[in-house]
C-alpha cells in the first residue's frame, strides 16, 4: 500500500508564499484562486503577541468528506491516498465545497484572467477548459505522481515527480513521500518530530502533518 | 478557448537577482516558446544555501514577461510641458529615431565638457535597489565608464531606504558594507528590526530555519510583531528610535555586572584599540617621536608604542604618562605634558556606567529584567574560550550576534546602534569570528569579490582607510556632485558606490532649497538616465520630489512600463527583461546578505524566450548607442577591463579581449566573458563558453569557509579593529568643523555632533519633535509613529505591476492597508478594514485599517512603498504609502547623510469609506 502525505514543520515556515505562488504557476490557476496559501495568524494580546504561519491546502484525506457528499461520484480517493476529482462529472453544485473542513476547494464559473477578459501567453498556455463550473482543489500535482509510476522516480525524492509546493519551499518546510514506506523522508521525519494533523477529531484522517518541534 | 497539447517543453536554468540578497538560482520552463513557470533549479542544490530555490518575487517573472502593460518599442514625449497633471503624450518611435535622438543629446552634451560650469557632470544617472539593475544592464556600466564623470547623486531611496549607516560604519570597522550572523553555526542572535525573513533572500531564510530547528535562539527587537518577530523566539516591543539605548544597556551589562575574564579578553587586548592610552584632552597619548598612540606595557612597566615588539598590553587601567603628545585636528600636535592615560576599554567602562538596564527602560519602555536578561544570554551563548576548527584552522566560536535592520540602521541614532552591536560583538570576541558577527562584503573598499584584499595596514595599528579629505589643502570645498559627499561625509570616501551612498536626499532637497542663502542652487544635469528605479515613488516626500524631476531638461528611461518618475521621461527605451536577454554574474563567495557560500563562481541570465514586442537585449542598445556616439573603441576596451562585470577578458594566463573597435553582437560578449570568468576562476583548468553555459547554467568552484572570517586576515597582518575608542572619527568631525566654519557653512554643525569617540545617548525620538515645532506643527498633533517595513513580495522587486504578487501578497496581513493597534484603533472609533487617512504635518496617505495586536500601541506601519499614480495596476491597488508623507529634512539627516524611515503622523477615520478599497 501507497500513501502519499505531506509534512509542513511550522518551525520552519515563514509565510512567504512562494508555495502559493509555485501552485498558481504550476497548475495555471486563475486570478484569486488559491488551491494552497499560507494562512497569517494572530494570537494573544499586546504585549504577549505569537504571529504563525500555517500552510493550508487539501489535506487528501483517508476519510474525505468531499468524497462522502459528491453526488456524482466525481470526488474520488485514489489507492495511493490522492484525493482526485474528475471533472467530467463534476457538476459544479459545491456540496464538496460545504464539506470540506479546511476550506480548500473553489469553484470559477467563468474564465478570467491576470489582466482582464484575454489570457497572457503563459496563461493560454495552461489554461484548460474542462476546470471552468467545476470544483477544484490541490492535486498534490497529480500529473507528477503520474509520471512516477512510469518513470520509477520517487516522488518525495526526485523533483520531477515531486509537487511544485514542496519543490519551491525555500524555508525547506515541507517533505513529500509515501508514509506506508517506514523508510521514506516523511516516515522518518515524523518518527523523530512531534506533529499533529488538523482537525483530526472529526475523523477525516487527514495527509498534511504539521510538525512543531523534535521529539 | 481550449487546452492546447504542447509540442515542445524545455527547462532554462537562469538566475534571479531583483534583490541584493540573491542571485538565486532558477530554472524556467518554456512551453512552445512560452514561458509558462518559474521552477527551481535543483541542479545547484549542493552549491547554493538556498539549494536551488528562489523566493515568491521570481515567480513574477512570467506575468512580468508577458505583462500587457509593458513598454514594447521606443517612445517619445510630444507634450513639452512636464508634470503630474500633464500627458506626457508618449508616441511609438523606430529604435533609430530613439538611437539617434539620444545620441545627439548625448554628443551634444559632451561638446560642452563632460563637466558643467559648476563643476559638477552634465550627464546623471539613477539606478535602483543596492546595484541589482547593473545585473540586468548587460554592457551598459562598460558605456558609462566610457563616457567619464557621472553623477550618481540623485538617489532612489539610497540613505533612506537602505541600511545606510552600516555601509558606512561597517566597512570602517570590519569591511562590512552588509553585516550578517554566522547564521549555520550562531546559537543566539539580537536582532533590532532586522527583517531578514522578508529581506534576506533565500539563503537567509533557508539558513535560519535550519537555526531553527537546531535550537538557536533569535530575540527581535522592534515596535511591531514582523514576520521575522513571528519566527523569533521572542519579541521585544521597544518604542521607536530607542534602539540605541537598548544597546547600550546590554553593553553595561556585560561590562559593569559581570567580570572582565568573563569576556574575550584576549581579543580586545590584542585585535582592538582597547588598550591605547587616552590622554586628558580626550586623544590617544602618542610617542613624542613616531607619534603612534600609546599603551601600558605590563612587561616593562611604562607607556609605549602600540607596536613595541614583545610588550603586554594593559587592558584596562589608567597609568602616568609623561613625554607624550596627542594630535589633534589640522595635525596639531599638542604636549601632554605629565598626565594620566586611561585606556580605551577603561574609558569605555566609565562611559557606560550610567546606562543601566533601568535607565534604558525608561526610555526604551522595555524592562530592565528583559534587557538585563537578553545581555546574559548573549554573554553566556558567547561561550568565550571556545574554539571550533576549520579547514585545518583553529579559530575562537562564538556563536553570538547582533544584527540591525532598516529604521535602526539609517538617520539619526544610527551610528550609536553600529557602534554598539560592533562593541557588543568585540567584548566577546565574535566580531569576524565562527558564529559571531561578520561582513558579508565590500562596496566602498575594493575589490568587491574579495574583502580579505581590502585589508591593508594603515595608520595607528588599524586597516588603511580612504576618507575624503578633511584637511585644508585636499577638502573638496566645491561639490563635485550635487550631494556633497566629497564635501560632507568623509567616511564614504569617493570610490564607483561612494557618490550613491553619499547623503543621496541631500541631492533632491538641494534642488528644493538651499541650506543658506549664499550657496547658489545646484545645477540640472543636461542630461538624466533612469533604469529600474523610481524615486517619485522610492524616496521620501513624493510629491514634491516628482515637481524636481519635471524640472530636469532631458530624461531617458529605460523602461518596463510607464511609471511616476519616467512619467516625465523625453524618451523611454524599453529593454529585453529577466528571462529574455543575456549577463553573467557572479554567485557566492562574499555578497550582500547572507550570500556568503562554500562555493563561490558565475551565474548565467539567458534568453529563456524571445524578447516581447520590440524590446530589445540591454547589450545591443548599449553598443549600438557607443558606436552612434563614437565610444565603441572606449566601450570595448572598458569590456575588456571587466566593465560588464565578472572578469577582465584579459588575464595572466589568458586573452579573451574583443577587438576593441569592432562592433560585437551580445552573443561574442557574453562568450568572451563566459570564457574569460571560467579560466580566471578555474586558474587555467577549465574554460567553458556560452554554449556550455546556456546548458548548465553555472560554474563554481570550492570556497573554504575561512573566507567569511575576517579576524584571521587581521591577525595575520597585526592589524586591530578601530574600536571602541572613535579617536579618529573625533579628530576628522573636528577638522570638517574647521573647514566648514571657514567657509561660512553653519548648516552643518547638528550633524557634527556625530563625531565623538564614545557616543552617548541624545534622545533621538525627540529629535522628530523638534523638527515638528521647527515646522511650525504641534507636537500634540501628530501622537503616532508611522513606520516602513519590507516585504517579500515586493521587496526591490520593481513588481508592483504585477497581478500575481498583488494576490498572494494579500495573504500577509497588511499589504492593503495600514497596520495598527487594535486598542488604538478602538480609542480612535477605527473598526478592521475601515479607510483611515494617516497625515504628517506634510501630506497625508490613504488606506484600510488592518487591526493587530502584534504592534505597539504607539505605533503604525506600512508595508512596502506604494501609493502610484501612473503605473498601470499598481495605481488601482489603492495602498498607501510612508513616502508621502516622510518629509525630507536636513534637520532629520545625520551625519553620513541618511535619515530614517519613520515619521510622527495623526489618524482618523473617513467618513463615508467604511470598507478596505483595494
Amino acid at each position: 500500500m501507497t500513501r502519499y502525505v505531506t509534512t509542513i514543520d511550522l518551525r520552519r515556515c515563514v509565510g512567504c508564499q512562494t508555495c502559493t505562488a509555485a501552485c498558481k504557476g504550476a497548475n495555471a490557476t486563475p486570478p484569486g484562486i488559491q488551491w494552497r496559501r499560507v494562512l497569517d495568524i494572530e494570537t494573544g494580546e499586546f504585549p504577549d503577541v505569537r504571529r504563525t504561519f500555517l500552510p493550508m491546502a487539501c489535506m487528501h484525506c483517508a476519510n474525505p468528506p468531499c468524497e462522502e457528499v459528491c453526488p456524482t461520484k466525481a470526488t474520488t480517493r485514489r489507492a495511493d491516498g490522492l484525493v482526485a476529482i474528475d471533472y467530467d462529472l463534476c457538476i459544479g453544485c459545491a456540496n464538496c465545497v460545504m464539506a470540506c473542513p479546511y476550506d480548500a476547494r473553489s469553484i470559477v464559473h467563468a474564465a478570467h484572467f491576470s489582466y482582464g477578459d484575454q489570457p497572457l501567453p503563459s496563461e493560454a498556455k495552461g489554461f484548460d477548459p474542462a476546470r471552468v463550473a467545476v470544483s477544484m482543489k490541490c492535486s498534490f500535482c497529480v500529473d507528477r505522481i503520474d509520471e512516477a509510476a512510469i518513470t520509477g522516480r520517487i516522488p518525495g525524492v526526485h523533483p520531477e515527480v515531486t509537487p511544485a509546493c514542496v519543490n519551491s519551499c525555500i524555508s525547506g518546510a515541507m517533505e513529500f513521500g509515501d508514509i506506508e514506506d517506514p523508510e521514506s523522508n516523511v516516515s522518518q521525519l515524523l518518527a523523530r518530530t512531534q506533529h499533529y494533523r488538523m482537525h483530526e477529531e472529526l475523523g477525516t484522517e487527514p495527509g498534511v502533518y504539521y510538525i512543531w518541534n523534535q521529539s | 478557448m481550449e487546452a492546447t497539447k504542447s509540442k515542445s517543453v524545455k527547462h532554462v536554468p537562469t538566475y534571479c537577482y531583483n534583490c541584493v540578497s540573491g542571485p538565486d538560482f532558477m530554472t524556467v520552463k518554456v512551453v512552445d516558446g512560452v514561458a509558462t513557470e518559474v521552477e527551481p533549479n535543483f541542479a545547484a542544490e549542493n552549491v547554493h544555501p538556498a539549494k536551488g530555490r528562489v523566493c515568491v518575487k521570481a515567480y513574477g517573472l512570467v506575468q512580468k514577461t508577458y505583462n500587457p502593460n509593458r513598454i514594447l518599442s521606443p517612445m517619445k514625449r510630444t507634450n513639452p510641458k512636464k508634470g503630474r497633471d500633464q500627458d506626457p503624450g508618449f508616441v511609438p518611435i523606430s529604435w533609430d529615431e530613439a538611437l539617434d535622438m539620444l545620441a545627439d543629446k548625448l554628443k551634444a552634451t559632451r561638446a560642452k565638457g563632460v563637466l558643467d560650469e559648476s563643476g559638477v557632470p552634465r550627464l546623471a544617472a539613477s539606478f535602483g535597489h543596492g546595484g541589482t539593475p547593473a545585473m540586468y544592464m548587460g554592457t551598459f556600466p562598460a558605456f558609462l565608464s566610457a563616457w567619464g564623470p557621472i553623477d550618481y547623486s540623485f538617489g532612489s531611496g539610497q540613505g533612506v531606504k537602505c541600511v545606510h549607516s552600516e555601509h558606512l560604519y561597517g566597512e570602517f570597522w570590519h569591511r562590512a558594507f552588509t553585516v550578517a550572523g554566522d547564521t549555520p553555526s550562531a546559537r543566539y542572535v539580537i536582532s533590532l528590526g532586522a527583517n531578514v525573513e522578508s529581506s534576506g533572500g533565500p539563503c537567509a531564510v533557508t539558513r535560519h530555519a535550519e537555526a531553527r530547528t537546531r535550537g538557536y535562539k533569535r530575540v527581535q527587537v522592534e515596535p511591531h510583531l514582523s514576520v521575522t518577530g513571528a519566527c523569533s523566539a521572542e519579541w521585544v516591543p521597544i518604542r521607536p528610535k530607542t534602539d540605541p539605548a537598548f544597546m547600550f544597556a546590554l553593553i553595561h551589562v556585560l561590562l559593569i555586572e559581570h567580570k572582565l575574564d568573563e569576556l574575550d579578553v584576549p581579543f580586545l587586548r590584542d585585535r582592538t584599540s582597547s588598550p591605547y592610552l587616552v590622554g586628558p584632552d580626550g586623544l590617544y597619548l602618542r610617542d613624542a617621536a613616531s607619534r603612534k598612540p600609546l599603551l601600558w606595557d605590563t612587561v616593562s612597566g611604562k607607556a609605549v608604542p602600540f607596536d613595541t615588539a614583545g610588550a603586554v598590553p594593559a587592558l584596562s587601567g589608567k597609568f602616568p604618562v609623561s613625554g607624550a603628545v596627542s594630535v589633534d585636528a589640522d595635525d596639531e600636535v599638542r604636549e601632554a605634558g605629565s598626565v594620566e592615560g586611561v585606556t580605551a576599554f577603561t574609558k569605555l567602562v566609565e562611559h557606560i556606567e550610567k546606562y543601566s538596564p533601568e535607565w534604558a527602560s525608561g526610555v526604551c519602555d522595555v524592562p530592565a529584567a528583559n534587557i538585563r536578561r537578553i545581555a546574559n544570554e548573549y554573554l553566556e551563548n558567547a561561550s568565550v574560550g571556545a574554539t571550533t576548527v576549520i579547514d585545518g584552522v583553529t579559530l575562537p566560536l562564538r556563536p553570538v550576534a547582533v544584527i540591525l535592520g532598516k529604521s535602526v540602521n539609517n538617520g539619526w541614532g544610527a551610528f550609536e546602534c553600529c557602534w554598539a552591536r560592533t562593541v557588543l560583538a568585540v567584548l566577546v570576541g565574535a566580531l569576524e569570528n565562527p558564529g559571531g558577527t561578520l561582513g558579508t562584503t565590500v562596496r566602498l573598499n575594493r575589490p568587491h569579490d574579495n574583502r580579505h584584499k581590502s585589508v591593508l595596514p594603515g595608520e595607528d595599528g588599524f586597516m588603511a582607510q580612504k576618507f575624503n579629505a578633511t584637511d585644508k589643502a585636499n577638502w573638496a570645498v566645491k561639490p563635485t556632485g550635487r550631494n556633497m559627499h566629497k564635501t560632507l561625509v568623509p567616511i564614504v570616501g569617493n570610490t564607483a558606490w561612494s557618490q550613491a551612498l553619499g547623503p543621496t536626499q541631500l541631492a533632491w532637497m538641494f534642488q528644493r532649497e538651499q541650506p543658506s542663502a549664499d550657496m547658489p542652487k545646484p545645477t540640472l544635469p543636461d542630461v538624466w538616465i533612469i533604469y529600474r528605479t523610481n524615486p517619485a515613488i522610492s524616496f521620501w516626500e513624493t510629491q514634491t520630489l516628482v515637481k524636481t524631476i519635471a524640472t530636469f531638461p532631458f530624461t531617458v528611461a529605460f523602461a518596463y512600463t510607464v511609471d511616476e518618475t519616467n512619467y516625465m521621461a523625453d524618451l523611454l527605451l524599453p529593454e529585453a527583461t529577466d528571462l529574455e536577454s543575456a549577463q553573467m554574474i557572479r554567485v557566492g563567495g562574499t555578497k550582500f546578505m547572507e550570500q556568503f557560500w562554500d562555493h563561490k563562481g558565475v551565474a548565467l541570465r539567458q534568453k529563456a524566450v524571445d524578447a516581447q514586442g520590440d524590446t530589445r537585449d540591454f547589450t545591443w542598445i548599449t553598443t549600438e548607442l557607443a558606436k552612434r556616439m563614437g565610444l565603441l573603441e572606449q566601450y570595448n576596451d572598458a569590456i575588456n577591463r571587466g566593465a560588464a562585470g565578472v572578469s577582465p577578458l584579459k588575464g595572466a594566463d589568458y586573452d579573451f579581449s574583443l577587438d576593441p573597435k569592432a562592433e560585437h553582437t551580445p552573443e561574442v560578449i557574453w562568450d568572451a566573458v563566459c570564457r574569460a570568468a571560467t579560466t580566471s576562476l578555474s586558474e587555467g583548468r577549465e574554460t567553458r563558453d556560452l554554449a556550455w553555459f546556456k546548458e548548465h547554467g553555472f560554474y563554481t568552484v570550492p570556497m573554504s569557509r575561512l573566507e567569511w572570517y575576517l579576524s584571521p586576515t587581521m591577525e595575520k597582518q597585526g592589524l586591530r579593529y578601530e574600536l571602541p575608542y572613535q579617536e579618529r572619527l573625533l579628530r576628522v568631525g573636528r577638522e570638517l568643523r574647521n573647514r566648514l566654519h571657514e567657509n561660512k557653512m553653519a548648516w552643518w554643525d547638528h550633524q557634527l555632533s556625530e563625531y565623538v569617540a564614545l557616543p552617548e545617548w541624545h534622545d533621538v525620538p525627540g529629535r522628530w519633535d523638534a523638527a515638528l515645532v521647527n515646522a511650525g506643527a504641534k507636537v500634540e498633533d501628530y501622537p503616532l509613529w508611522l513606520l516602513a517595513s519590507k516585504s517579500m513580495q515586493y521587496h526591490a522587486g520593481g513588481n508592483v505591476g504585477i497581478e500575481l504578487m498583488a494576490e498572494v501578497s494579500r495573504n500577509i496581513r497588511g499589504h492593503d492597508g495600514v497596520i495598527m493597534n487594535a486598542k488604538t484603533a478602538a480609542r480612535y472609533g477605527i473598526a478592521e478594514g475601515d479607510r483611515i487617512e494617516v497625515r504628517s504635518h506634510i501630506g497625508a496617505t490613504y488606506g484600510a485599517a488592518v487591526l493587530v495586536q502584534g504592534v505597539r500601541p504607539d505605533t503604525l506601519v506600512i508595508l512596502g512603498q506604494f501609493d502610484h499614480w501612473a503605473q498601470p495596476f499598481a495605481k488601482d491597488l489603492d495602498r498607501p504609502s510612508l513616502n508621502t508623507i516622510a518629509p525630507m529634512s536636513l534637520e532629520l539627516t545625520d551625519a553620513t547623510g541618511s535619515g530614517s524611515d519613520i515619521v510622527k503622523v495623526q489618524v482618523r477615520k473617513m467618513e463615508g469609506h467604511t470598507e478596505a478599497t483595494a
